[in-house]
């Protein structure tokens, strides 16, 4: 399999390692605009990763395309390759660049090619674990997903942007546009992280969450935030990112009915948000190179690809799920 | 002297109201189960 990893940041460098220590994968094509970026990544990975030469657009023989550039970069691309019918994989997690990646579905469809969008942390693990919890109800009434830190510096712009942008909340089956910073939760993440003050934000998970759940009722995102965070949301960022964040977690509620009646599945992971996003788009990418994806179009991971497995490959790899109750 | 006499009936009280909470309240040893287990690989099969 050949891979082509577009972007050498957190999560494109633990993706093409990922790729690279993958027995399936036979070569990693690595594009990255910073000089001499590709040459670093590519000395530390083995015989098996390659220099891109020329532009990602025109790279040929390639089985799957992972895109791990900056949020906002990723549509332009994912277009020119869709329409070449290669399979992409996008670790986007802008909202409006993952509805426009959505909206690629239907010529991804018609290409016979699938396209896995917002695979990374969050999104990404976060609609896997919706899945892994939804299979353990038999009716899904309500998806609450909460997130906690950041990767790489585009990861820390994202999280700055969107406590300063609208939150979408999934209600009764229309969308409800509400102020980023408000709503305030505490959520429970998993140890040794614990409870953090979550709020609303511009965060994409619902997007894919609600077409992956057909009649699902409530889905709500929400991103945990300091006081400082929320004040200066609105403000361009004070001082330069951190070149990568501490640990970070997920915590996906999910609330049905199972046969004994109302019940709560709660899941979550902890990890630095850019390795586990790495993991979880390398596999992603894995799957759609072997041509293993559960349909084609545009789409999250919940449907895309097998959970369980993906799971259990994850978990080899050092990303594990935690469940509380 | 009445003050202070006073004094003592509430400093008493409040340490009869307290030791009947002490006693009676709730509380007690904080759950043992439950809380974030990780997820063991026959769980993912």
């Amino acid at each position: 399999m050949h891979v082509a990893v577009v972007g050498l940041g957190a999560v494109g460098t633990r993706a093409a390692r990922q790729l690279a220590s993958t027995d399936a994968v036979e070569r990693v094509t690595l594009y990255e605009t910073l000089e001499g970026r590709v040459a670093e990544v590519s000395s530390s990975l083995g015989a098996k990763a390659h220099a891109g030469a020329g532009a990602p657009e025109v790279l040929a023989d390639v089985d799957v395309v992972l895109l791990a550039t900056p949020c906002g970069s990723h549509l332009g691309l994912a277009g020119d390759l869709v329409a070449r019918g290669i399979p992409v994989v996008s670790t986007s997690d802008d909202v409006d660049e993952v509805r426009s990646l959505l909206d690629l579905g239907p010529e991804a469809e018609a290409r016979g090619i699938a396209v896995a969008v917002g695979a990374a942390f969050s999104p990404g693990l976060t609609c896997l674990l919706a899945r892994l919890a939804a299979d353990r109800l038999d009716r899904v009434d309500e998806i609450h997903v909460a997130r906690l830190g950041t990767g790489g510096p585009a990861c820390a712009r994202q999280h700055h942007d969107s406590l300063g942008g609208v939150g979408l909340d999934w209600r009764d089956g229309g969308w409800q546009r509400r102020a980023a910073g408000s709503g305030r939760e505490l959520s429970w993440f998993p140890d040794p992280i614990g409870a953090a003050d979550c709020y609303r934000a511009a965060l994409p998970d619902p997007l894919l969450l609600v077409p992956a759940f057909p009649g699902v009722g409530r889905v709500t995102a929400r991103l945990a935030a300091t006081r400082r965070d929320r004040l200066t949301a609105q403000l361009p960022m004070l001082r330069p990112p951190h070149p990568e964040g501490g640990l970070g977690a997920i915590r996906v509620e999910v609330r049905g009915r199972s046969q004994d009646g109302i019940a709560v599945e709660i899941l979550g992971a902890m990890d630095r948000p850019g390795v586990a996003g790495g993991a979880v788009a390398a596999l992603a990418a894995v799957e759609l190179g072997a041509g293993r994806a559960r349909h084609a179009g545009a789409s999250g991971l919940a449907t895309l690809v097998e959970v369980r497995p993906f799971l259990r490959e994850l978990a080899r790899r050092g990303v594990k799920v935690a469940a509380f109750g | 002297m009445t003050m202070i006499r006073r004094a003592l009936v509430a400093l008493g009280l409040a340490g009869l109201v307290a030791a009947v909470l002490r006693v009676r309240g709730t509380g007690g040893t904080p759950p043992q189960r439950g809380g974030w287990r990780e997820l063991s690989p026959d769980e993912l099969r």
